[in-house]
Formats: C-alpha cells, structure tokens, sequence
C-alpha cells in the first residue's frame, strides 16, 4: 500500500531542488522556490528522549530531511510510525531508524460478557474509590517493577515518574487490606483507553488483571461506552492473552523506531 | 518570509475511524475528506476517536486527502 503521508498527484519533479533550512531551535522547513514543501519536528520529553516528526506531502522531501535531521541533533533519536504505512516506515529505515518496539492495538466491546472471576480474597474498587496514598504506593511499586526488568524507556509514551495520579481513573483490586493491582482507564466521548493493567509480581498468575479487566468493561458498559482500545506490546504476551481472552481484536498497531548517536 | 506551498487549512469532524490510522474527515464546508495523522500528533501519542473536531491540512495535489494537523480539546 502507498503511504498516505504522500500525494500521488504530486508532479515528481518537486523535491529535486529542495534545500533544508532551520525554522527554530528544534524545527526544520524544506524550502524550494520560496515556497515550505515540508516540515521536521523535534522534542525533547523530560526523561530524555528526543522525538522526531517529518510533515511533507513529497517522498524526495521526506528523505531530505530525514537526512538533515539526524545531521543537526546528536544523540539518538525515536519517531512512530503506523504499522501498516510501509512506505512511511522504509523512509525512516533508510535514514538510519532501525525498530525498537512494535505495539498491537485491540479494540474490545465492552457489551460482550467475559467470565474472568474475581478471585475470593479480592476486591475490586472502582474508579475514584481507591486512597490515593495506597494507589501511589502500588504505582510505585509496579513502577519499580517495571524499571527493573523492561524499562519504561522502550515505551513511546511518556511516563514520568511522580506524575499526579488521577484517582478518578484507577480502579485497584485489594487483597488483604492492601492494594495489590490497578487498571488505569481514560473515557472521552464513547470511546475508552486503557492505559496500563499492572499487578504486583508476587500477585500474578491468581486472576487478579482479568478481574480488573472485566470489571472495567462492565463499568464503561453501564456508562453508555461500546469499545476501548489498548496497546499491547507485542512480545508481552501475558498482556496479548488477557486482552485476547476478553475477546479483542487487533486493528492495527504501532512501530517505534529509534536512530543510535 | 516563506509560507507553506498550497497550504489549506480548515477545521472539521472525524465521521469514520479507518484502518491504518486514516480517518473521513467532514470539514466545515460540508466536504469529506480522508485524511491521515500528522508526524506530529503521532510523535506527541495523541489519539484521534469519533466525533473529535480537527484542524485538516488538505493535500495541494488532491483535495480529497488531508492531514489532521491539531485536535481540538472538548
């Protein structure tokens, strides 16, 4: 499939005389006879990384400054791309972004009935009922968790550490007068994200994140939402069968690149 | 000063979330066109869903096709 990023009327001779120029501290303009035939984009997020985005409707454009890019900013460098946009996805192979990380979207119906229990010790607090010091101490411990195996750096998204957390989102399940997993959900209009299932390690493998799961479909279904989303990445499989087993489907997905210094 | 070759620029509603991240765009003069995510709201992890109002950059070589720019806040 041809990219959608570039327009195949476009007359293959613009771009062959394009030069670069910077347009500010972290933007890129490629300019030719006077006029902007595409924009670079940089941005540097609190935890280090520096983000990349190309706008141009032109092909020849695009490798321009996908080469002048990298030229202006050491260090290394990360952009997304979506995974069925090939096209898109060679162009930044071929300036030097090689893949770390690919994400799978699932969509699931939030009508659809689920049999995951809840297991007998555990309880289930609802969004905006969980003790906001309890919910950072586990937010924190599965933060650390996760520091120490995976990392948080191979994630697109930013997750700042000490970020404020938004009771209103987070339902926790509680086991024992301690809070031993959350599921984080993000409603805007009809539509739903799930943005991060996490349990305590020495709490896995009991159910306790399939009982989270279902129990936030069944609220997002009472409050009117058909569907939510949620990326997976695709080597987490635990995550994949959770979301599989509430009967997702994948849509489609998200590749991560990343250019070394 | 250099300005943006052909660039139009016009606000609309996402009618229909397609595969690969495309969307069909209603745009205040009641055209509809299908348009794809900006680098820039890819690299920023901004999700686009029904019903959002977006800010469409149309293609100068075919204007049915654009580019969401900007996602309005509700």
């Amino acid at each position: 499939m041809d990219s959608p990023h570039f327009s195949a009327g476009a007359p293959p001779a613009v771009g062959t005389h394009a030069t670069v120029e910077r347009a500010g501290d972290l933007q890129w303009q490629a300019v030719e006879d006077g006029d902007v035939v595409g924009r670079a984009e940089a941005s540097r997020r609190p935890d280090g990384r520096t983000f990349v985005s190309i706008d141009t409707w032109h092909g020849a454009v695009f490798d321009l400054l996908a080469t002048a890019v990298p030229a202006d900013l050491p260090g290394p460098l990360q952009t997304m791309v979506d995974e069925g946009d090939h096209d898109l996805t060679d162009r930044w192979r071929r300036a030097g972004f090689t893949l770390r990380r690919r994400e799978r979207e699932y969509v699931v119906a939030t009508g659809r009935p689920v049999g995951s229990r809840t297991p007998a010790d555990v309880t289930i607090l609802g969004p905006g009922s969980a003790d906001v010091s309890a919910l950072r101490e586990l937010y924190d411990a599965v933060r650390a968790e996760v520091d120490a195996d995976a990392g948080w750096d191979t994630m697109p998204v930013e997750v700042p550490p000490g970020a404020p957390l938004d009771p209103a989102r987070y339902a926790v399940a509680e086991a024992a007068g301690r809070y031993v997993g959350l599921i984080r959900v993000v409603s805007r209009r009809r539509h739903a994200r799930i943005g991060l299932v996490a349990v305590r390690t020495a709490e896995r493998r009991r159910g306790i994140a399939g009982a989270l799961l279902t129990d936030a479909l069944g609220t997002l279904h009472r409050n009117g939402i058909p569907t939510v989303t949620a990326e997976v990445d695709e080597h987490n499989t635990a995550a994949a069968a959770l979301f599989e087993c509430v009967g997702a489907q994948r849509v489609g997905g998200t590749v991560f690149l990343e250019r070394e210094a | 000063m250099t300005k943006a070759a052909g660039a139009i620029e016009i606000e609309g509603t996402v009618v229909d979330c397609l595969p690969n991240a495309m969307f069909r765009v209603e745009l205040a003069n009641g055209h509809t066109v299908l348009a794809h995510i900006s680098g820039k709201i890819r690299k920023n992890y901004i999700k686009i869903v029904l019903l959002d109002r977006v800010l469409v950059e149309l293609s100068p070589y075919d204007l049915n096709r654009g580019r969401i720019l900007f996602r309005y806040r509700t």
